[in-house]
């Protein structure tokens, strides 16, 4: 609850771009009068109300704040940029005539915004989707890899995963997106999309080793060696994938037996943490079913990429942001790509970029 | 009433509470929240400023609980605006008691 507090407050006062030197002394403030208060009333909210909103308290605090120095040369680069890609649009276009990857120089203007105007974390998180766009034209235009390309996009949850998921959670996340690129990688270029399918496993794999109890996690991951095991011995020697498959009733079984058969569903903590990761996990599984079957289905993979964004945006809103500014560069993300794909308009369609700064800057006004 | 004046008569307030005494910022909350009806997220950022204007100084005493705790202090620039201010004040409800046709008490 102090940390909550204090946390809320910490974040208000960077907002403001308070120097580090006036953050510690208020927190350090703050941090007695929380000691003090609760000491004497024992309840959080009662010292939450004695204190007062720490939001409302770093907006009064704003006049006595040291605002940092380089906010200014941020600020001035933030708003000459758009002049700049002018110029180099234009000399670009002129020059060398590459009036079509030039205008990828516009998305400097988001970027440079973005990187000057929040914090490091939040910064590298915002402009992945950026990076990401120029990496996949690149592969698209450059090599017409567009379809294994799209792979990149993948970076963007994974990028939002490390960077602010507990250490716990990221092996077991990231490695469902590694599994994809495996897969994709290894079924694209050698056909192998069949015994390929098997990094899949490496999700529960690497889950089941958080159990608590070791035996059982023993007893799992064998189950799951021997059901590999018997699917490829049945497949290579044979040739009955289709019997193979019945091997993997035995994680199952041991899943059963041990109780936790969702486990998924029950190793992450209680109460609305644990809403928020049973939305997140089904968010995982909706856009990777989607994805395949948009893929599959209707041969879909340039564009089906897209569901993925749908999990860093998840993400923001589970955390209740009080701004748009957050889930922009996704929302634009497809905006510019749907338009650009479906009716060829790339020339045009980057301007929805331009929505990110747009609204960032209404939201702050 | 107009938060600007109410903020006015704050600052006139917790000057007077520390020239009788150096205290830290947790009394001054509750000294002031039992004499009067303050919105409390106000009292720290007031003594932060003040502090900036030179009105305090402070210091920091270890306690037997926990981290050392930061008091303030009067100084003397602080008297003489918590002077000038009370004289204000004074002269300002004198008038408008006399407005009102009664007296300060």
């Amino acid at each position: 609850m102090k940390q909550d507090y204090l946390k809320v407050l910490k974040e208000k006062l960077y907002e403001f771009q308070a120097s580090k030197q006036d953050i510690d002394d208020i927190l350090s403030d703050y941090e007695q009068l929380y000691d003090d208060a609760y000491q004497k009333y024992q309840d959080h909210d009662k010292v939450k109300e004695i204190l007062g909103n720490p939001k409302d308290v770093a907006h009064e605090l704003i006049d006595t704040l040291h605002i940092k120095k380089e906010r200014n040369i941020k600020t001035k680069i933030v708003a000459i940029m758009p002049f700049i890609s002018v110029i180099i649009f234009m000399g670009l276009g002129f020059g060398l005539d590459l009036w079509n990857p030039g205008w990828l120089v516009f998305l400097l203007i988001p970027m440079t915004a973005i990187l000057f105007s929040t914090r490091l974390k939040e910064g590298i998180i915002a402009i992945t989707p950026f990076v990401s766009v120029i990496v996949y034209l690149i592969l698209g235009f450059g090599f017409d890899a567009w379809h294994p390309g799209w792979l990149v996009f993948l970076s963007i949850p994974m990028i939002s995963i490390l960077l602010s998921a507990k250490a716990k959670d990221i092996p077991v996340s990231i490695s469902v997106f590694v599994s994809v690129i495996v897969f994709t990688l290894i079924g694209t270029y050698y056909n192998l999309w069949n015994p390929t399918w098997l990094v899949f496993l490496s999700t529960p794999m690497i889950g089941v080793l958080y159990k608590e109890n070791k035996l059982h996690v023993l007893i799992y991951e064998l189950s799951f060696i021997i059901a590999i095991g018997v699917y490829l011995f049945m497949g290579y020697n044979y040739g009955l994938w289709q019997w193979g498959i019945l091997g993997f009733i035995l994680p199952v079984i041991v899943g059963l037996l041990f109780g936790d058969v969702h486990f998924m569903w029950s190793y992450p903590p209680k109460g609305r943490k644990r809403m928020e990761w049973m939305i997140m996990v089904s968010t995982v599984f909706i856009a990777l079913t989607t994805f395949l079957a948009l893929g599959y289905l209707i041969n879909g993979w340039a564009y089906a990429w897209q569901v993925f964004l749908l999990i860093p945006v998840v993400a923001i809103l589970l955390g209740k942001p009080k701004h748009l500014t957050p889930i922009m560069p996704f929302i634009s993300v497809v905006l510019f790509f749907s338009l650009g794909y479906f009716f060829s308009l790339f020339h045009i369609s980057w301007m929805a970029f331009l929505l990110i700064p747009m609204v960032a800057i209404m939201e702050n006004a | 009433m107009n938060t600007q004046f109410k903020k006015g008569i704050l600052e006139m307030c917790i000057l007077s509470l520390i020239d009788k005494n150096d205290l830290y910022g947790f009394e001054v909350i509750e000294k002031l929240s039992s004499e009067i009806e303050v919105n409390e997220n106000t009292v720290y950022p007031i003594l932060r400023r003040l502090t900036h204007q030179g009105l305090f100084t402070t210091y920091t005493e270890e306690t037997n609980m926990g981290a050392p705790r930061k008091y303030y202090k009067m100084t003397a620039l602080g008297k003489e605006k918590l002077k000038s201010y009370e004289k204000e004040w004074r002269s300002f409800l004198n008038g408008v008691f006399k407005l009102l046709g009664g007296d300060l008490t």
